[in-house]
């Protein structure tokens, strides 16, 4: 009846060496110390751990005695009974101790399970001085990224898009696809950001012109389609290869909005049209389109025809009109007699006129350009001259007045001024003659009858001078033609004025604004001062203009690129660009955007 | 005299075949990279594209198509690599051209960009691509400095030989600290039991081990050695100085390790964010063609 005791352990090759020690006694000691019965070289376990003591031939009693508990088929106990015909497994530190019966003693069987330290364990060089352990797969985390990106950014969106209701007024639909934006749209579509559909309306369909009409609707194009193309310019080996593509990915080419009007530069105002855009067509226009009657202009300051104003050739009520170059003096006939020189100046009967009239009407001197001449609201041109407001307090058409009343031939009806000279006639007699009083006159009764006989026929001639007043009226010298055309009675018409029609606007292909310009005198531009004639074309050349303005890329006080007068799609209205300056300078006015300027800018 | 030249010659060629991947060839990938980054810069000066630079343009278009087949050549870099024969360019051609191409691609890249850059799918396609350029650059610098570094550190041991001296320094650490009492016992243990491989990728990076068990250890039992007098029979004297020589070594292993992951590390960014590449660079090319 002893403790048989033995300690196996391994080879580097894994064989089996054991160890056999019997003990006869009744109790045994367990620890690290060495003098232990069973000596555990293990730093987990205490130099006196615990003591097994045998209680019958069958039955151990380990008690821990060290203060560090052992375990039991793996569970923690500081004692435990065990009988050693069943077996069981105590462990200690890094050491499994079993227990049998072999021909009535008891048997330990204890051995190393644990290594002696971390290091020692079995180690994969490779892997362990790798980042393999410390990082996860390449492999993984490529896989992952992949899958990750593809479906946020790629399959999301185009299921999202594939199963979107076709009901165009549910806006904003499609799942994930604001990632796919290049850039915010600008300040105009500002409105459209996030919905992506009202323009990109097919998949792999470019944005169709329809998508830009469908709210543009009054937009027009430049030229027709047919003077458009040839217009163009070789398009250089760029613009092949961009059309190159536009053309195999399906996309509606040039003459399209978007070939022109690219989205998703980034918010703020689209930006203004560069001078070169034009140039590309309009530089050259005439080797391109042979009958043209454009001439070709690339540069304000360097490369721009005369100006060509249309010109009233003849006047009347279905005048004439024709384009004229600035060179060649043209003469605008508006059927009025004006000559600005005699009105302007500071020395004659007019000016003695306006002297005498100034505190009445708020006059200077001499007459100004702004005595006659009103603004337009918007100040871009000026309101016509009218005889009512400019010109009939000087030119009066008093002819008689009764009571207070002055009665005025009517203006700009000759037939009722005819009438009314008639009217005027048949309705009063000659002044007739005062007998009566102390009225001065030759003594004797002869005088007095021969008085009386001449104003007999006078009274009885009355009507018929009405035809020598009017006569008088409509020519030389009389009250019409001072300032009118006549024209003189024929078959089946009486006498007629010429209509007078005043141009608002000569140049009608190009914008002027006078509103930005008066920091300067009216005389700068238009020498009215020297004009005898109302048909001179008082309109500067440019030459005039171009001591201010030259081209985009000039140095001059105004770098002037084409849009500052010209527009592409262009309407009554001033151009794009200016309409958008101006608007930015004034608040609460709508840009050519259309978002409300607050001024700030 | 010919001969001398014959034999001169010969060592100039023995010699070349010394030169790593960036000499190649006299730096002929170098120059071919600078020249197609000069013509594309140049280009991108000249053309006047309307309203602003961008990859819509038809020079946009080109530097794209140019940037995404060159992506996808510098990708198959892995393929090659595992392909055993010699093939028409050598591994280490393909590799220098993969370099500086590779860096030509940032010019490329940036100019398709024209400098528009915004939250989506296309910039996320551009910042992928910065991320792999710079992590194969961060790899370059890797591969040209650190070795020199790492056997320098090494001492002309083996990782094998390191991690056997590990575990010889163990197993006579628990050898001696047989007689010690149980908190002692525990220093020991808990030195023993410190992986000499743990800590996380930070760790490894920087090397920067706070609180390991050996050093714990070792001040403690150097607290208790400090003031006595070595008789020569002390256990912890002997305890004191194995676990100096144990964290000397374990320092100079985890230099290794660092060294290493500093070596290694460029790749689990290369690699991954290159497939995470492709995949943006897919997104980025259907997306711009699905809403056209």
């Amino acid at each position: 009846m002893a403790f048989i005791i033995r300690q196996i352990s391994y080879t580097a090759d894994g064989r089996e060496i054991v160890r056999p020690k019997s003990v006869e006694k009744r109790m045994i000691v367990l620890g690290r110390s060495a003098d232990s019965d069973i000596h555990l070289p293990d730093l987990n376990i205490a130099p006196e751990h615990a003591r097994l003591d045998r209680l019958d031939d069958r039955r151990v009693r380990v008690v821990a005695s060290g203060g560090l508990d052992f375990e039991i088929d793996g569970r923690p106990t500081s004692r435990t009974e065990v009988d050693v015909t069943k077996g069981a497994e105590l462990g200690f530190g890094g050491h499994l101790l079993t227990f049998s019966r072999e021909m009535g003693d008891i048997v330990i069987a204890v051995r190393r399970v644990e290594a002696l330290s971390d290091a020692s364990e079995e180690k994969n060089e490779a892997e362990v001085f790798s980042l393999s352990k410390v990082l996860p797969s390449r492999r993984i985390m490529a896989w992952g990224g992949v899958v990750a990106i593809l479906l946020a950014f790629l399959i999301v969106p185009i299921i999202s898009h594939a199963f979107a209701s076709k009901d165009d007024r549910k806006i904003d639909q499609v799942i994930g696809d604001k990632s796919w934006s290049s850039g915010k749209l600008s300040q105009a579509h500002h409105q459209l950001e996030g919905n992506c559909e009202a323009c990109h309306q097919q998949a792999f369909v470019s944005v169709r012109d329809s998508a830009c009409v469908s709210c543009h609707t009054s937009v027009h194009d430049h030229a027709p389609a047919n003077r458009m193309g040839p217009a163009r310019r070789d398009p250089g080996l760029g613009g092949a290869v961009l059309a190159g593509f536009a053309k195999f990915f399906g996309k509606e080419g040039e003459g399209s909005c978007v070939s022109c009007h690219t989205e998703h530069e980034g918010a703020g105002a689209m930006q203004p049209t560069a001078q070169a855009f034009c140039v590309d067509c309009h530089g050259t226009l005439d080797e391109r389109l042979i009958n043209t009657k454009l001439q070709n202009a690339s540069d304000f300051g360097t490369d721009h025809p005369q100006f060509r104003p249309a010109v009233m050739v003849t006047p009347g009520v279905h005048p004439t009109f024709q384009r004229v170059s600035l060179d060649n003096r043209p003469q605008d006939n508006s059927g009025l007699k004006f000559p600005h020189k005699l009105h302007l100046s500071g020395t004659n009967g007019v000016a003695r006129m306006v002297q005498t009239m100034r505190g009445e009407f708020g006059w200077g001197n001499a007459l100004v350009c702004k005595d006659c001449h009103t603004p337009t609201p918007d100040g871009v041109r000026f309101q016509p001259v009218s005889m009512e407001k400019n010109c009939q307090m000087c030119h009066s058409l008093g002819f008689e007045q009764i009571g207070g009343t002055l009665r005025t031939l009517r203006h700009g009806e000759p037939k009722q001024v005819i009438a009314d000279i008639r009217a005027y006639y048949r309705s009063t007699g000659p002044v007739r003659p005062d007998f009566s009083g102390m009225a001065r006159r030759r003594p004797g009764d002869y005088t007095q009858a021969q008085t009386q006989a001449t104003f007999a026929m006078a009274a009885a001639n009355r009507p018929g001078t009405a035809d020598a007043a009017i006569r008088a009226v409509f020519s030389q010298g009389g009250a019409c033609f001072d300032c009118h055309q006549v024209t003189p009675p024929r078959a089946g018409a009486d006498w007629g004025i010429v209509p007078v029609k005043q141009t608002m606007r000569y140049m009608q292909k190009g914008w002027f604004s006078h509103d930005p310009h008066r920091t300067e005198t009216c005389q700068s531009c238009h020498k009215a001062d020297a004009s005898n004639s109302s048909t001179d074309l008082l309109l500067p050349g440019i030459a005039v203009c171009r001591d201010c303005h030259l081209g985009e890329a000039s140095n001059s006080d105004v770098p002037s690129s084409c849009a500052l007068c010209h527009s592409y799609h262009a309407d009554d209205g001033a151009p794009w660009t200016t309409r958008d300056r101006v608007a930015r300078g004034k608040p609460g006015t709508n840009t050519a955007a259309g978002g409300r300027s607050t001024g700030s800018k | 005299m010919a001969t001398k030249a014959a034999s001169s010659g010969r060592r100039r060629q023995r010699q070349s075949l010394h030169d790593g991947f960036l000499r190649h060839r006299n730096f002929f990938w170098l120059k071919v990279a600078t020249i197609i980054s000069l013509v594309v810069i140049v280009a991108y000066m000249l053309i006047d594209v309307t309203p602003r630079p961008n990859g819509g343009s038809w020079y946009g278009y080109t530097l794209g198509t140019v940037g995404a087949g060159l992506i996808l050549w510098l990708t198959l870099l892995g393929a090659r690599k595992r392909r055993m024969n010699p093939g028409v360019w050598s591994l280490k051609a393909w590799t220098s051209a993969h370099v500086y191409l590779g860096l030509s691609l940032i010019v490329i890249g940036t100019l398709h960009t024209g400098f528009q850059f915004g939250w989506n799918v296309h910039t996320l396609a551009y910042v992928l691509m910065m991320f792999v350029i710079l992590s194969g650059i961060w790899g370059i610098v890797a591969y040209a400095t650190l070795p020199s570094a790492l056997s320098a550190n090494r001492d002309e041991m083996t990782q094998g030989q390191m991690l056997d001296a590990l575990r010889s320094l163990d197993r006579q650490l628990h050898d001696a600290a047989q007689p010690l009492n149980r908190e002692q016992a525990q220093w020991v243990q808990s030195s023993l039991n410190e992986d000499p491989f743990g800590g996380n990728i930070w760790r490894r990076l920087t090397g920067y081990y706070p609180n390991s068990p050996t050093m714990i250890a070792h001040q403690e039992f150097r607290e208790l050695t400090a003031f006595s007098p070595d008789l020569g029979n002390s256990p912890l004297e002997k305890v004191d100085s194995l676990l100096e020589r144990k964290r000397v070594t374990l320092q100079l292993l985890r230099r290794h390790l660092r060294i290493k992951a500093m070596l290694e590390v460029w790749l689990y960014i290369h690699i991954p964010a290159t497939f995470a590449l492709i995949a943006a660079l897919t997104a980025h090319i259907v997306s711009v063609f699905f809403y056209w």
